[in-house]
C-alpha cells in the first residue's frame, strides 16, 4: 500500500492548502491590492526587480504609517508569466481577498484581462505601455503610468532627426522588434511618423531564440540604415548590438523602455557604450525621485544600483496606484467601487514621481499618465539623460 | 460476499454503470456538479470552467494518443484553430455561439483530419514531430495572416445569442452550465464512441495497425476518423475558450499548451475517458493549490518569500515524477485498485 501513501500526502497536501485560503476583506483594515509578478518565467529578469518595486514600496509606505494610518497590503504571487496562472490569481484576488486595484505586468495577461477588469472595475495598472490599453473606450479601468511604446518610438524618430541633422546625414531608420503584440505595438505608428516626415523607414522582426542576428543586420544594412530602433528586451536587444559591433557598423541603435536598462549594458559590454535608449522611467539615480528608494533599499543591506532602474519602474507604479486609492479616501468616497477609483485617477494632474517620469497626468479621454521621456545614452556603463524630456501624444483611435 | 462482477445477459454486458454502488456514485457525482455553482464563488467556479475546458480537450486528445496511439504535439494550435473559427464568426458575421461553437469544432476537425495524412506514413516519434510541424505552421499562419486573424493583436470575441443581438457579458456561473453541459455530452459521446466499430478500430490500430489492417480495418480511413474525431472536440475546447475568456490570443494556444494536455492524459490514464477528466482536475488543481499552499507558508519563515515561487515550479514537476513512477496508469488506475481494495475488503491482497 506504499503508493497509497504517497496518495494520502497529496490529499494532505491539497487540504492544507484548501485549508489556507478564504478570508475576506471588508471596508476597515488594510487596503488590498492584488499583483502578478514574473519572478520565474521568461521576463523574470527584468519582472523580478519591477516586483521588489512594488513590494518594496508598499513596505516603506507601511513603515511611514500607510494611507492615513490603514496599512496597505499588497497580494501578489508569481504567474510565471502563463496566461491561464494570471486569470487564476486574479480571480482569487478579486474574488476572494476583495483587492480593490491590481498592479499587472505583461502584455499577455493585461490584454486577457482587460475584459474582465472593466466588468469588475478594478483598476489596473501594468507595466505594459502598449497604446491599444490608453483608450478609456476599449480599456475603461486601464492606466498607463509609462509613456506608450508608440510614443516612445515617435521621441526615438523626433531624436533621430535630430541626430542626423547634426551628423548632416539623412535619416534611415529600421525597427528590430519582438514578433508578438508586445514588439509590434509601435510600429505602424512609427511608420506614420515617419513617412510625415520623410524618413525612410522599415522594420525587421527579431526571430524568437536567435543566436545570431547577422543576416538581419545585413538586411538592415542593404537598406542603408543609419539608425536602429529596438522594442525587444534586453537580451536579443543586446545580442543585437553585439553582431552589430562585429559587424563594424556604426549605425545608431536605439532602445526603447524595455531593453534600455542596466541588464543590456551588461550582456552587450562595450557594444553597449554609446547606445542610446528612450526611458520612461529615468535610469539616473541622482533626481529626488529615486531617493526614497535608494534609501529603503540601504536599510537593507541593498542598493538601487543592484535592483536597477525597472525596480524604480514598480515604484512608482504602485505609487501612483497608491496615491490614487488616497485621493479616493481623502474626497470621502467609498474605495471598493473600482469607479471612484476611476474617476480620482481621471481627475489626477501634475503628480510628482520626482522626475522619475514626466509628471503624470490622466484624462477621462486617455490614460496615458505621461507622453514625455527622456533620452538616455550608455556613458561609462551608465544611463545617462543627454535630453531634456522630450514629448508625443499621438491621437488615439 | 460477491466474488466478481458477472453479466448474466447482453444488457448487462453493455451497460456503462454494472453494480448499484457505481450507479450511487454517479448520482453523487451528479448532484455535487449541480450543488457545487451554488455555493461555490467565482474563484471557485472559474477553477471548475478551467477543469471543464481542458477536460473537453484533453478528451479529444485521449481519443487520438490514449485510445489511437498516434501522438499529437500540435493540441495548442488545433485549440487555436477552434478559438480564432469562433472568435472571427462572432466579430465579422455577428454568428451567435450556438452556431461558433459547432463551427469551431468543425473547422477543427477538417484541420486536423488534414495534419492527420502524415500519419499513415509515420508513426511514434516521426509522427510526434510531425504534429509538432502543425503546431508551428498554424500559429505562424494565424500570427502573420494579418488580413484575417488580425496577426498578433488579441481578438475580443462577443457572445451573441442570435445574430444581430448586442454583446452578452456571461459569468463564471452562467459559462458553468454551458461548460458543465457540453462536457456531460462529449463524455457520453466519447465513452459510446469506444462501444461501437469505429472506436473498436481506433483501439485495433493502437494495439497492432498491422493486425488492424489484416482484419479488414482500412487504416487511412480510419487514423483520418481519429483525428478528425479527436480534433472536433478539441476546437470545441477551443471555441468555448473563445467565448468564455471574450479574449483570443495566439499566447495561450503555444507548444507549452500542447505539452500541458499530453501531461493531462498522461497522469489522468491513457485509454480512458474519465482518465482524461481525473486529469484535467488534478493538473488545474495542483498548480492552484501550490499557489495557495505558497501564500500561506510566505511569512512563516522568513526570507522564504524569495524561493517559494521557485519551489513550487520544482514540487510541481516532483508531483508527476511521482506519479509516473508509483502509477504509470495514471489516477484512472488507482482509482480502480482503491475500489477494487475495498470491494474485496477484507479479503483483499
Amino acid at each position: 500500500m506504499k503508493k497509497y501513501l504517497v496518495f494520502l500526502i497529496l490529499m494532505l497536501i491539497v487540504a492544507l492548502a484548501l485549508a489556507a485560503c478564504g478570508g475576506k476583506g471588508g471596508q476597515e483594515g488594510p487596503i488590498k491590492i492584488g499583483a502578478l509578478f514574473d519572478l520565474t518565467g521568461p521576463t523574470s529578469d527584468v519582472g523580478t526587480p519591477y516586483a521588489n518595486g512594488e513590494k518594496g514600496y508598499v513596505e516603506w509606505l507601511n513603515q511611514k504609517g500607510g494611507i492615513n494610518g490603514r496599512k496597505v497590503e499588497l497580494i501578489g504571487q508569481d504567474y510565471a508569466y502563463k496566461v491561464d496562472q494570471a486569470e487564476q490569481l486574479y480571480s482569487q484576488y478579486v474574488n476572494q481577498d476583495k483587492v480593490v486595484a491590481f498592479l499587472g505586468w505583461g502584455t499577455g495577461d493585461t490584454e486577457a484581462l482587460r475584459g474582465r477588469i472593466a466588468q469588475d472595475k478594478i483598476p489596473f495598472m501594468s507595466a505594459s505601455y502598449s497604446i491599444n490599453l490608453a483608450s478609456p473606450k476599449e480599456a475603461p479601468y486601464n492606466f498607463l503610468v509609462g509613456t506608450s511604446y508608440s510614443d516612445q518610438m515617435v521621441i526615438a524618430l523626433k531624436w533621430v532627426m535630430e541626430d542626423a541633422a547634426a551628423k548632416g546625414v539623412q535619416p534611415k531608420v529600421v525597427v528590430f522588434h519582438h514578433d508578438s503584440p508586445f514588439g509590434q505595438s509601435p510600429v505602424p505608428d512609427g511608420q506614420k511618423f515617419a513617412d510625415e516626415n520623410g524618413i525612410p523607414y522599415t522594420s525587421i522582426a527579431m526571430p524568437k531564440g536567435a543566436t545570431d542576428l547577422t543576416p538581419q543586420l545585413t538586411q538592415a544594412q542593404e537598406f542603408g540604415a543609419t539608425h536602429i530602433v529596438i522594442q525587444n528586451v534586453s537580451s536579443p536587444a543586446a545580442l543585437l548590438a553585439k553582431n552589430a559591433k562585429s559587424l563594424g557598423m556604426d549605425t545608431q541603435i536605439i532602445c526603447l523602455n524595455w531593453c534600455a536598462d542596466e541588464l543590456f549594458v551588461k550582456l552587450a559590454e562595450d557594444a553597449s557604450e554609446g547606445v542610446v535608449g528612450v526611458l520612461p522611467f529615468t535610469g539616473d539615480f541622482t533626481v529626488p525621485g529615486a531617493k526614497d528608494a535608494a534609501e529603503f533599499l540601504k536599510s537593507k543591506g541593498d542598493s538601487l544600483e543592484n535592483q536597477g532602474l525597472h525596480y524604480l519602474q514598480g515604484w512608482w507604479t504602485a505609487a501612483t496606484m497608491i496615491e490614487g486609492i488616497k485621493r479616493t479616501l481623502d474626497a470621502g468616497k467609498d474605495i471598493s467601487d473600482g469607479a471612484n477609483i476611476k474617476a480620482t485617477f481621471e481627475a489626477m494632474k501634475d503628480f510628482s514621481t520626482g522626475d522619475v517620469t514626466s509628471p503624470i497626468t490622466f484624462t477621462p479621454e486617455d490614460h496615458r499618465g505621461s507622453d514625455k521621456a527622456k533620452v538616455h545614452q550608455v556613458q561609462g556603463g551608465k544611463w545617462v539623460p543627454i535630453t531634456d524630456f522630450m514629448q508625443s501624444r499621438i491621437p488615439l483611435e | 460476499m460477491e466474488s466478481g462482477i458477472f453479466h448474466s445477459s447482453y444488457e448487462k454486458d453493455m451497460a456503462l454503470r454494472h453494480t448499484p454502488i457505481e450507479k450511487a456514485r454517479l448520482a453523487l457525482v451528479i448532484l455535487f456538479l449541480l450543488v457545487f455553482p451554488f455555493v461555490a464563488d467565482n474563484y471557485w467556479l472559474n477553477l471548475a470552467n478551467t477543469i471543464g475546458v481542458v477536460a473537453i480537450g484533453a478528451i479529444g486528445l485521449n481519443i487520438l494518443t490514449g485510445f489511437t496511439g498516434q501522438i499529437s504535439l500540435g493540441q495548442g494550435a488545433f485549440l487555436a484553430v477552434g478559438a480564432y473559427t469562433a472568435a472571427l464568426m462572432s466579430i465579422h458575421m455577428g454568428a451567435p455561439m450556438w452556431l461558433t461553437i459547432p463551427a469551431g469544432a468543425i473547422t477543427t476537425a477538417i484541420i486536423g483530419a488534414i495534419f492527420g495524412i502524415p500519419s499513415l506514413r509515420l508513426k511514434g516519434l516521426y509522427l510526434a514531430i510531425a504534429t509538432l510541424a502543425a503546431q508551428e505552421i498554424i500559429i505562424w499562419v494565424i500570427t502573420h495572416w494579418d488580413a484575417v486573424t488580425g496577426g498578433v493583436d488579441a481578438l475580443n470575441t462577443k457572445n451573441y445569442l442570435w445574430f444581430g443581438d448586442d454583446h452578452h457579458f456571461f459569468t463564471e456561473f452562467q459559462f458553468y452550465w454551458i461548460i458543465l453541459a457540453l462536457a456531460a455530452l462529449v463524455t457520453i459521446a466519447s465513452v459510446n464512441i469506444f462501444r461501437t466499430r469505429i472506436g473498436r478500430a481506433f483501439i485495433a490500430i493502437r494495439d497492432q495497425d498491422i493486425a488492424a489492417e489484416v482484419m479488414g480495418i482500412n487504416l487511412f480511413k480510419y487514423k483520418m476518423l481519429a483525428f478528425a474525431t479527436s480534433s472536433f472536440f478539441v476546437g470545441l475546447a477551443g471555441a468555448l475558450i473563445a467565448h468564455w475568456r471574450q479574449i483570443v490570443t495566439w499566447e495561450r494556444f503555444t507548444i507549452e499548451v500542447s505539452i500541458f494536455y499530453l501531461a493531462v492524459i498522461i497522469i489522468g490514464g491513457l485509454g480512458s475517458v474519465s482518465g482524461s477528466i481525473y486529469g484535467a482536475i488534478f493538473m488545474v488543481m495542483l498548480p492552484a493549490m501550490l499557489n495557495n499552499l505558497g501564500r500561506a507558508l510566505s511569512g512563516v519563515v522568513p526570507g522564504m518569500d524569495a524561493i517559494i515561487p521557485f519551489i513550487q515550479q520544482a514540487v510541481f514537476g516532483v508531483v508527476i515524477i511521482l506519479f509516473l513512477i508509483f502509477e504509470p496508469e495514471g489516477i484512472n488506475k488507482m482509482w480502480k485498485n482503491i475500489r477494487d481494495y475495498f470491494r474485496l475488503w477484507p479479503f483483499s491482497y
